[in-house]
């Protein structure tokens, strides 16, 4: 209510976080495993006085930085634009509790890009063993970067006790914050996500190498970067699902038909990828073909796409956890806007005072402020669709009741008479369609 | 018609540091951003007329310079962006219910940003790895390369212009909340643009100068060539630059103006030092270009220029500071210094210079040329 709300048709300001963060993720957890995959197959060629290998690892080390210096890069300021725009508040709170925290972060980025781009421009230049340290000290920045931003992201569905520290103990409220009851599952997640990808990315060049000797053995090495994974994502999982509070347990779990739908769908995922990678690059490493490759790589896709939404999706109806709501009002202002209204309260509105003239358009406006950062009107999670045939009265008892009839929306703020608007104009969405 | 004005409170978390430390950690992070967009942006244009009158004189002069700085492009512009990280952290902490609200109201303009950004990023990378396959149409990628990265600055400037005019948000806002609006109804939006836009060209003539010099000790008549060639951007650049410089200072509103005309002692005497260091380094840059050896005059004023670009960053800032002294007072911030984040970072932070430190050194030592 702070700040303007930016009205994005059809799809909403969350469809367009999920795609460029989703798209970030798929690609920085590579940016992870495969700085690893870089540094330990170079010291494995250069134990066995490989040239094939290392010839292939320049080529893959050219994919590498093409994918994630450029892409992997961009996509993440971009997630930081977009959530800038879509969720002001919110970005506010991350920047302003952890400001340190991303600048360590960033001290990391830097030693990672020079690293990466040293390690690629140098081959030829450096002898092989300082060469492979720098791939080693790519790989320590990329993780590094992990640490740091995994506290901050995880932060915001577990923030524990941070909500309870005051502002006057500001160095404990930071640790808390950020070493948060789920820091540890999900890093180590993260780690075997990363591990994965590795594996992922490097059998799309290793199908392509034409040395069928090498390509079979390098199939098969790369196959196995996901066996890791497959042990370290499960058993961190059931830890991360323990941990989580119990509303966002319930919601993945049945609570939520459409989340519980995602979540079935991650686990099929992994498990297809799990099997084929066995029957595959494991197994039968020189019939594994680049579209096999590609098919697998698709489906790591699939897999972060639907993880990324279920973990957005149970940490409604808040956005930072026991601090703000998904529509950023901060908890501690629920009774203030109670008292003095949401039109009041908002500061983007055209109406402050509701009369009998303006009573349809300040029913706007309180959507506007309160349900758009969730629903569009016509478009996605869209309002008219949700509510189709209900009676003002009956949405009237609803917006009573938000946060106990559905437990991920955040409960409705505002005066009777706001209440009683928004109602109104809800209702007449209904008498539009059945003229 | 009265103007209604709307600022959104600032985040009621306080601030994790003195306000100077983070202001200071602003401007330095800017303008070491600032010198590697100059590269990225000023080094792609130069690169790409290069390269097209390399190939209409069959000059090998130009052409071995802008082939190596096609290597060069890349690099930059991966620094401009991670250096950028860094005074976007500091200005949201600041500054954040302006720069927010500004970005909303130019939200599809804004965003469009990253995806430019990729594809000027990829034309860099198509433009080094195809240099000897791409011959004819090789200068038009780096061009249009350079030309998104142009139309990126315009984009910012908008914005961040924008950011700091409070006044015009709300009409703006209401009249079309949908993210699409522009800035240019603002006088000082194009001057402003045009100057940081000259001034990387100028900036990067100076680091074909410095490549110039470094390339002296190889190949002496290249070295000396590329020495006045990049030195003739730099003049010419900077010549360009005092006009656009006094069509922004114009443009702007009489008392904004008047703070460096006398009204504010610091804001005066930073724009007379930068003013007369530019001159002193256009004059040194000159005086090189005939010099038995260029090396002394031409690094003397390489880091006068250096000064300047430093002296006009803190210009921006008292600026920014000035048009918003209505609004943004600093001594309202309540500041809870968490002492033992800034210690790791301080560490972090030592830790990592020493550790690029060392990768530098391992890359020169291994060839003393750099490309």
């Amino acid at each position: 209510m702070n700040y303007p709300f930016w009205d994005v048709p059809l799809i909403g300001g969350g469809i367009l976080i999920g795609i460029v963060a989703i798209l970030h993720v798929f690609v920085a957890h590579f940016a992870i495993g495969g700085g690893l995959y870089l540094a330990l197959t170079e010291r494995k060629a250069i134990k066995e006085n490989d040239q094939k290998l290392i010839n292939y690892l320049k080529k893959h080390s050219k994919f590498f930085l093409l994918v994630t210096v450029v892409f992997g890069a961009l996509s993440g300021v971009g997630i930081w634009f977009t959530i800038g725009l879509v969720h002001p508040s919110a970005t506010s709170t991350l920047i302003h509790s952890f400001v340190f925290g991303w600048a360590i972060e960033w001290v990391f980025f830097i030693v990672e890009i020079s690293a990466i781009l040293i390690y690629y421009a140098t081959w030829d230049k450096l002898d092989p063993k300082t060469h492979n340290t720098i791939g080693w000290i790519y790989f320590a920045g990329a993780y590094l970067s992990l640490v740091i931003i995994n506290g901050i992201l995880s932060f915001m569905l577990t923030s524990g006790k941070w909500v309870d520290i005051p502002f006057t103990e500001p160095s404990k409220k930071f640790w808390v914050g950020f070493f948060n009851p789920s820091y540890f599952p999900s890093l180590f997640i993260r780690t075997g996500v990363a591990l994965a990808l590795a594996g992922l990315y490097s059998l799309i060049t290793a199908t392509r190498v034409e040395d069928e000797e090498l390509r079979t053995k390098l199939v098969q090495y790369s196959g196995k970067w996901l066996v890791p994974a497959f042990i370290l994502i499960p058993v961190a999982g059931i830890w991360y699902i323990s941990i989580i509070p119990p509303l966002a347990r319930e919601i993945s779990m049945g609570g939520a038909p459409a989340v519980t739908v995602f979540a079935v769908l991650s686990i099929v995922f992994s498990l297809i990828i799990a099997l084929f990678a066995w029957l595959g690059p494991i197994k039968t490493p020189k019939q594994t073909s680049f579209a096999f490759a590609l098919g697998l790589l698709v489906i790591g896709f699939m897999v972060t796409a639907v993880t990324e939404w279920v973990r957005e999706a149970v940490r409604k109806p808040y956005i930072i956890y026991n601090y703000m709501y998904s529509n950023a009002i901060l908890k501690t202002q629920g009774d203030k806007i109670n008292e003095i209204g949401a039109l009041n309260f908002a500061k983007w509105v055209s109406v402050k005072e509701i009369n009998e003239e303006n009573v349809l358009k300040a029913g706007e406006e309180i959507f506007r402020v309160q349900c758009q950062s969730c629903h569009t009107i016509d478009g996605y999670n869209g309002i008219k669709k949700l509510i189709s045939g209900w009676s003002e009265n009956y949405i009237d008892f609803q917006l009573q009741h938000l946060d106990m009839l559905k437990g991920f929306m955040p409960p409705f703020y505002g005066t009777e008479q706001e209440r009683k608007a928004l109602a109104k104009w809800l209702y007449s969405l209904n008498e539009e369609k059945t003229k | 018609m009265t103007q209604q004005i709307i600022i959104p409170e600032p985040d009621p978390i306080p601030l994790p540091a003195p306000y100077w430390l983070l202001k200071f950690l602003l401007v330095l992070t800017f303008i070491l951003h600032i010198i590697a967009m100059n590269f990225a942006l000023g080094g792609g244009i130069i690169t790409g007329i290069t390269d097209l009158i390399g190939r209409k004189k069959n000059s090998q002069f130009h052409l071995n310079l802008a082939r190596s700085f096609s290597k060069m492009l890349p690099i930059a512009t991966a620094f401009t962006i991670t250096l950028g990280v860094a005074p976007l952290l500091f200005i949201q902490v600041l500054y954040g219910q302006y720069f927010y609200t500004a970005s909303i109201i130019l939200a599809w303009p804004w965003l469009s940003v990253i995806l430019l950004l990729l594809i000027g990023y990829y034309g860099y990378y198509i433009y080094q790895f195809n240099f000897e396959k791409l011959q004819g149409v090789r200068a038009w990628i780096v061009l249009g390369s350079a030309v998104l990265f142009a139309l990126i600055g315009l984009i910012y400037t908008n914005t961040l212009v924008l950011m700091l005019t409070p006044e015009k948000w709300a009409q703006k806002y209401f009249a079309n909340p949908h993210g699409t609006n522009f800035n240019f109804d603002d006088p000082t939006v194009i001057p402003r643009y045009l100057h940081f836009l000259v001034a990387s060209v100028s900036v990067a003539g100076l680091l074909v100068l410095i490549y110039g010099l470094v390339k002296l000790k190889s190949d002496e008549s290249f070295g000396r060539w590329a020495v006045r060639y990049g030195g003739l951007w730099f003049v010419i650049g900077t010549v360009v630059q005092y006009a656009t410089g006094i069509w922004f200072l114009l443009a702007l509103k009489k008392d904004l103006m008047m703070i460096f005309m006398g009204g504010n002692g610091v804001a005066t005497a930073v724009f007379g030092i930068s003013v007369l260091l530019s001159l002193v380094s256009l004059i040194l840059i000159l005086l090189s270009f005939n010099a038995q050896n260029p090396r002394p005059l031409s690094i003397f004023g390489i880091v006068l220029l250096f000064l300047t670009i430093v002296g006009m960053a803190v210009m921006r800032d008292i600026l920014r500071d000035a048009y918003l002294s209505d609004y943004f007072k600093p001594e309202q911030f309540e500041v809870q210094p968490q002492i033992s984040v800034l210690i790791v970072f301080g560490i972090v932070f030592i830790a990592g210079l020493i550790t690029v430190g060392y990768m530098l050194n391992k890359v020169i030592k291994a060839k003393p040329v750099t490309t």
